[in-house]
């Protein structure tokens, strides 16, 4: 992808870190309204796409995304592993209540699931990219 | 306390050489000849904590929960045959991991030495869970460790071209058979409820009564005479014999190969009575003593003829099981133990000190070794079945159990035929030992290498005496009732009952065995004039390689057939399948296109609106004429699918649709370069009737599967979702959340999900090697020019 004209670079500028804003307040509201890490997760890969788009593969190619893939199946495995050591079964996800507050555990591995996703488009959507030079 | 305490180490027992084997692979290229110490420590180690079991007999089991969903534990038991073949490993280990210290001191690959010492330690682990275990899966997949423990001792020289096929022989056939065992398994696990060998044991007769009890026998049996080289599958021992020498001595005479009439022993009390268990074992066990004693008679390499001898002993015992002699099982197995191991330990000093194992090359060694000429002696004695050796006391026992077996009394045509084998066995093997023993040994010094290596690290002589010793020992013990009661302690069925003596009464027996004697004494001194069987029988191992030679062509057939690399078969073939089969599954709910209701009444008028603009945008999709605008016309069918979706409020998968079409069409635009031009206008016309077919199949099948989706018959009361109780009520109350398909998704199915994002991951993981692999090609093969 060549660099791109400099409107799409302005809009960039603004549209991928809100996009990124969103992507987190879709992951937070995952358990309760319309949401979740998988969806969070392809609006981050479309962030960064557009991210490539405007301001060039260079800078999005510096990371290895498939290490995001592999990280983020170990926290969700970790969480599910993590009620095995207790005693529970695999994946047997509980509430933690922090004062007020409640957190699903499940929202651990919720976030795996969105570092998967992430890692794992992003990882085609670089490689893809660099087939085509 | 002290049975619990004996039960509780025999995990222990399993998981040290387990340990030693992890041990050496951790610590690396730091150990080398090191690790054999380790080895040996650990073997010992077993041994050790073997003991508190043996004196505390009948003691209860080791449980613990594996996969209790399916009933599998990780059961240890020790019964007095399990503990002698667990005895037998651990001691036989210790010798072994001695002796290969020595026999491996010249070897200067480190990465090689410190691979065996791995190999050979997990292999001990792994045939001590075989021998303790009392859980059907677990001995399955002790039994599968050794297979591929097997495979790596053998390849330990893998730029042997015999070494490697030998390995590879061997691999296959054990692990057939071992699937083979599996499926057994399976079927007798079905059949009775449970996994664990003693209960089974205990009750077969649900097994029995039941129609799986045959295949269940004959695929046990399978897994059997694979693993113990029976015939037909005798021909991989003689391959194996590419291996080092002690991992011959140690898994292919001793221990490995034993494992197969050991599980004989333990099903015996389970199909023993099943009507096809006494022919088939008297069958192939006769054919398999005879075939390995007569084939070790005409071989001239040493080991071979171990290998033959070792396929042919085991026959033996095949034999006794099949005539339900389980009563003096044991002693068989311990005096071919000893005196088979001290054979192959004395051909690896013979092949370190002439540099062949050829006997047309050796001769007149016993001047130079005098000690293994001493042990060589001592063992072939034993082999032969000479007094006051426990050869002797195992080959009376076997020709009592041969001579007192009802089911041959019932059929004295087969009786002439099996005691005639027998005699013939046992006197082929009197010949062998003579040629073994005097072959090497004796007679003129043949043109041999100077003994140039001299030995280095632990000396390797005295381990074959040790062996040779105990077969003396334990034979001279059977004068009194040291050896009897040993027997009695440890053989499958009543000890008791056997016939263990040194001095048995005048009988057929005793008869049998001097004849056997004096026949091989005959034998040997004619052995040049005997002539050579005529070829009738095709050779097995070349038989097994065209089988494997035809599944390797079929294989490639069918992949040049079905995986021909065309994605436009690939898709035509998925895309004919999935209606196949939702056409099959609806004709079997009894539904129809008739059940379909289509009511427009309720469809909001900006709805049939974006429904007409669908049918637009998909007339333009298929008559586009560049692939961009294709894939500009199924994004714009995405983004109105989308739509439809505002219209119905249901606002997760309109957000999921609209995002999955985002990154869908930036796959497509990045994926559009690759792709050959757009050939659909230059096909044959018949070739777009196929296609508009297979398009038309798919798309109305999935049409009317949405449509009866919204049927009454298909949404049922107790579907697992909306039923009372069901994931979207357990939502809220366990998992804490609003939006019940995204708890479902991360709690109540988070195993599901973990299985999905594994897929996924793999899926990212994989197009990064191939492209990567296949951009390095490229860039290798640009470099040169």
């Amino acid at each position: 992808m060549t660099r791109q004209s400099p409107i799409v670079r302005v809009i960039a500028r603004f549209a991928v870190p809100l996009s990124c804003l969103v992507a987190a307040r879709i992951f937070l509201q995952g358990h309760d309204l319309p949401g979740g890490g998988f969806i969070a997760g392809v609006l981050l890969a479309a962030a960064g796409a557009m991210h490539m788009i405007a301001f060039g593969p260079e800078r999005a190619a510096r990371v290895a995304w498939w290490r995001v893939g592999v990280v983020g199946l170990l926290v969700s495995v970790l969480t599910g592993a993590v009620p095995v050591a207790r005693g529970h079964a695999y994946m047997d996800n509980t509430i933690l209540h922090v004062g007020s507050y409640h957190l699903p555990t499940a929202t651990f591995f919720d976030l795996g699931v969105m570092l998967i996703v992430v890692g794992t488009l992003m990882t085609i959507f670089v490689e893809l990219d660099r087939e085509r030079r | 306390m002290l049975a619990l305490d004996a039960a509780s180490l025999l995990p222990l027992v399993v998981l040290l050489p387990f340990a030693a084997a992890t041990a050496v692979v951790v610590l690396g290229p730091r150990v080398a000849h090191g690790a054999g110490w380790a080895v040996a420590a650990a073997a010992l180690g077993s041994a050790a904590a073997l003991v508190p079991a043996a004196h505390t007999p009948g003691a209860d089991g080791f449980v613990v929960e594996w996969l209790p969903s399916l009933g599998i534990a990780l059961a240890f038991r020790a019964d007095g045959f399990g503990l002698l073949l667990a005895f037998l490993v651990a001691g036989m280990g210790a010798l072994v991991a001695l002796y290969a210290l020595g026999y491996l001191a010249g070897a200067e690959d480190r990465a090689r030495v410190r691979r065996f010492w791995a190999a050979l330690a997990t292999f001990m682990g792994a045939m001590l869970g075989i021998a303790l275990a009392d859980d059907l899966m677990l001995l399955f997949v002790c039994w599968e460790v050794t297979s591929v423990a097997s495979f790596l001792l053998i390849g330990h020289r893998f730029e042997d071209e015999d070494a490697k096929a030998g390995a590879l022989v061997s691999l296959q056939v054990t692990a057939l058979g071992g699937l083979a065992m599996f499926t057994g398994f399976l079927l007798v696990a079905r059949t009775t409820g449970t996994f664990v060998l003693s209960r089974i044991a205990a009750d077969p007769a649900p097994l029995l009564a039941s129609p799986l009890a045959t295949p269940a026998l004959l695929l046990i049996l399978l897994g059997a005479f694979t693993k113990s080289a029976q015939v037909p599958f005798h021909f991989w021992l003689p391959r194996a014999m590419a291996a080092p020498t002690p991992v011959s001595a140690y898994l292919h005479a001793a221990t490995m190969v034993k494992a197969g009439v050991f599980l004989l022993g333990r099903m015996h009390p389970v199909l023993g009575t099943a009507p096809l268990w006494a022919p088939i074992l008297v069958a192939v066990g006769t054919a398999s003593m005879l075939l390995g004693a007569w084939q070790a008679f005409r071989e001239v390499d040493l080991k071979a003829i171990l290998a033959r001898t070792t396929a042919s002993a085991l026959g033996m015992l095949t034999l006794g099981y099949g005539l339900g002699g389980t009563d003096g099982d044991s002693l068989a197995v311990l005096s071919h133990a000893l005196y088979k191991g001290a054979l192959f330990f004395v051909a690896g000093i013979v092949e370190h000190h002439a540099h062949t194992r050829r006997l047309d090359r050796l001769g007149g060694l016993g001047r130079e070794l005098p000690l293994a000429f001493a042990a060589c002696a001592a063992a072939a004695l034993s082999m032969a079945g000479v007094p006051p050796f426990l050869g002797f006391v195992a080959k009376e026992g076997f020709y009592a159990t041969l001579f007192g077996s009802a089911y041959l009394e019932a059929r004295p045509l087969l009786q002439g035929a099996v005691v005639l084998a027998s005699l013939a066995t046992s006197a082929l093997t009197v010949a062998v030992a003579g040629k073994l023993t005097l072959g090497v040994f004796l007679g003129p010094r043949r043109d041999l290498h100077r003994a140039a290596d001299r030995p280095r690290g632990v000396p390797l002589t005295p381990w074959p005496l040790v062996l040779a010793g105990g077969a003396l020992a334990l034979g001279l013990a059977s004068g009194g009732h040291f050896t009897a009661d040993v027997v009695a302690a440890t053989a499958s069925g009543h000890g008791d009952a056997a016939h263990v003596t040194l001095l048995p009464p005048a009988g057929a027996p005793l008869l049998a065995s001097l004849l056997a004697l004096g026949l091989g004494v005959a034998l040997y001194a004619a052995r040049r004039r005997v002539p050579d069987a005529p070829a009738v029988l095709p050779s097995a191992d070349r038989a097994w390689e065209r089988g494997i030679a035809a599944v390797a062509a079929a294989g490639e057939a069918y992949s040049r057939r079905w995986q021909n690399g065309s994605l436009r078969w690939y898709l035509s073939a998925t895309l004919l399948t999935v209606p196949a089969f939702c056409l099959w599954t609806l004709g079997t709910t009894g539904l129809s296109w008739q059940d379909v209701g289509i009511d427009l009444a309720h469809v909001p008028w900006y709805g049939l609106a974006f429904c007409v603009l669908l049918a637009a945008a998909t007339v333009a999709t298929v008559r586009a004429r560049t692939r961009l605008a294709a894939a500009i016309g199924m994004t714009t069918i995405g983004f109105l699918v989308s739509m439809l979706f505002v219209v119905y409020r249901s606002p997760d998968i309109l957000l999921t649709q609209v995002l999955i079409e985002t990154v869908s069409t930036i796959f497509v635009l990045l994926v559009l370069v690759h792709l050959p031009a757009f050939p659909k206008r230059d096909l044959p016309a018949f070739s777009r009737l196929v296609n508009a077919g297979i398009a038309a199949a798919f798309g109305l099948t999935i049409t009317l599967l949405l449509l009866l989706a919204m049927t009454p018959g298909l949404r049922e009361p107790d579907n697992i979702a909306v039923r009372p109780g069901g994931l979207l009520s357990q939502a809220l109350a366990e998992g804490g959340g609003q939006n019940a398909v995204n708890v479902i998704i991360v709690d109540i199915r988070a195993a599901d999900t973990n299985g999905e994002i594994t897929v996924l991951v793999l899926v990212g993981l994989c197009i990064w090697g191939l492209l990567r692999a296949r951009r390095s090609a490229r860039t290798r093969r640009s470099e040169p020019a």
